[in-house]
């Protein structure tokens, strides 16, 4: 399998303190999408962090495409905890905001925003501001706006972790339809194991900033709400569980 | 208009009728208080007769320039502190010196560095009003949300970007603040200076009109101060909503 995103015995950290990562190593292919699970504190985000190029390992090496990441780059969406739009943009301005911040604005590029918004449900919205818009449609405008230069790869920590479970189901069917559409790559955050197992091709388990359990999840894509309450499904998630009491 | 703005209007007038009344009552001397309607008798004549405007001209000009250097120097100066905390530690002290020392005490010192004339009331008027912009700006560029610097940084936005695009627009309600206080301060600045050094200007004038013992006068200048002082606030609190102007923030507004 080709190498896309490598990290290779990465190690981190923050100035004053032990290692939050210590000598990581992961291996992300080219479409797939990759769940890192862990309890918080375990160094999840700081290694999300780290693979984006926010934050420069002590030692040890990240490449993405075979080119050594030294800081984010426009081959990389990222999508934050909570939504990080700009009340003072409409739903589209926000959504080109990666555009417009290098230069000129072509018509092209406002099509591809509206197609986004359109996929994900919200063409009606595009001249609303931030603060008009529910918790569930700010988080599917930062997923617009983290895709709009159709990145190869998107990074994304926790970002449904605010939602009530219906609106979070949605996201989670619209973004897998959505990544699998333009096959971009993910590497995407969570604690919360139905969500990993249901969105995911590989799950790592990550523990006191190591990686303790990898899982390959071979359920059916697409995948549809109705497998989250097949016995397949509940096996994958109770493995996963286990590992994670198994570790703690 | 709701019922409080009434209430509040009707509360001014009843005060001035009162004013009149007991002028009246106890014979008091115009010297001492003149009674509202003669205080404007005086305004109505001074603005009728051409005698009054070239001092409203004058410390407007005066409260315009002071505001643009002022505001300008607070405005850029705060930029540059919010950017640096190297930069703040340097200055910061010296910034509140010069707002701790007595401005007044050194205006004569002003006339012998500009000279009479226009230009001692400006920097006057200017160095009373820099420091509230400057302080807020500096102060609301530090206090981005974290998370929107990370968007910026995952955006590759430069440092102008980041700035301008972000931490001035994000903190765009703190710095009309300050230019809200910074409009009143100048007023206050502007009269101040020219009690002292000054020919023309409506602070000069009272003090002229107190020389000529023209009590009415001086409460027609107090009144015009005041005035000019509130269509300069209410000017700043237009500017602050255009500015800010959000579809959500009108409707939370008329919800109140």
């Amino acid at each position: 399998m080709p190498r896309f995103l490598e990290l290779a015995a990465v190690r981190y950290a923050y100035p004053g303190r032990d290692d939050v990562v210590q000598g990581v190593s992961l291996h992300i292919a080219p479409g797939d999408f990759h769940c890192l699970i862990g309890r918080s504190g375990c160094g999840k985000t700081t290694l999300l962090k780290l693979a984006a190029g926010l934050l420069q390992p002590q030692s040890g090496a990240i490449a993405l495409q075979g080119v050594a990441v030294t800081g984010p780059n426009p081959d990389m969406g990222f999508v934050f905890q909570t939504p990080t739009l700009l009340d003072w943009l409409t739903v589209l301005d926000n959504v080109l905001l990666p555009i417009t911040l290098h230069g000129q604005l072509q018509a092209a590029q406002r099509g591809k925003a509206m197609d986004l918004l359109d996929q994900l449900g919200l063409k009606d919205l595009q001249s609303r501001y931030p603060q008009q818009l529910s918790g569930g449609q700010q988080s599917r405008v930062a997923i617009a706006r983290a895709l709009i230069n159709t990145p190869p790869i998107l990074f994304m920590d926790e970002p449904f972790a605010s939602l009530d479970a219906i609106t979070r189901s949605e996201l989670q069917r619209d973004l897998l339809a959505l990544c699998q559409s333009q096959g971009t790559s993910v590497l995407f955050i969570t604690h919360d194991i139905a969500e990993a197992v249901y969105l995911a091709d590989h799950v790592s388990v990550m523990q006191d900033g190591a990686i303790r359990h990898q899982l390959a999840v071979d359920l059916p894509h697409p995948r549809q709400p109705a497998l989250r309450f097949t016995p397949d499904f509940n096996a994958r998630c109770a493995e996963l569980r286990q590992a994670m009491d198994g570790i703690a | 208009m709701r019922r409080e703005h009434w209430v509040s209007i009707l509360l001014g007038l009843g005060f001035i009728l009162l004013w009149e009344v007991w002028v009246h009552m106890a014979q008091t001397s115009a010297l001492v208080l003149p009674a509202p309607s003669v205080v404007w008798q005086s305004l109505w004549q001074g603005l009728a007769s051409g005698y009054l405007w070239p001092h409203i001209v004058s410390s407007t000009r005066a409260v315009v320039l002071g505001l643009l250097l002022g505001g300008g120097v607070g405005f850029v100066g705060g930029m540059v502190l919010g950017e640096s905390a190297r930069l703040r530690g340097i200055l910061m002290p010296y910034v509140v010196i010069s707002q701790v020392v007595p401005k007044l005490a050194l205006a004569p010192l002003f006339i012998v560095w500009f000279g009479f004339g226009t230009l001692p009331i400006v920097v006057m008027t200017g160095w009373r009003c820099f420091f509230p912009l400057l302080e807020n700006t500096a102060t609301s560029l530090q206090e981005v949300d974290p998370q929107r610097l990370e968007l910026f940084r995952m955006l590759r936005a430069s440092r102008w970007q980041t700035l301008w695009r972000l931490k001035v627009r994000t903190g765009l309600p703190s710095i009309m603040a300050g230019v809200r206080v910074a409009v009143v301060l100048a007023w206050v600045g502007a009269v101040v200076a020219e009690f002292i050094g000054a020919s023309k200007g409506l602070g000069a004038l009272i003090i002229a009109a107190q020389g000529s013992m023209d009590t009415p006068l001086m409460f027609a200048v107090l009144v015009l101060i005041t005035v000019l002082g509130l269509v300069f606030y209410k000017f700043a609190e237009w500017l602050e909503r255009r500015l800010l102007r959000l579809p959500v923030d009108s409707q939370k507004k008329d919800e109140k």
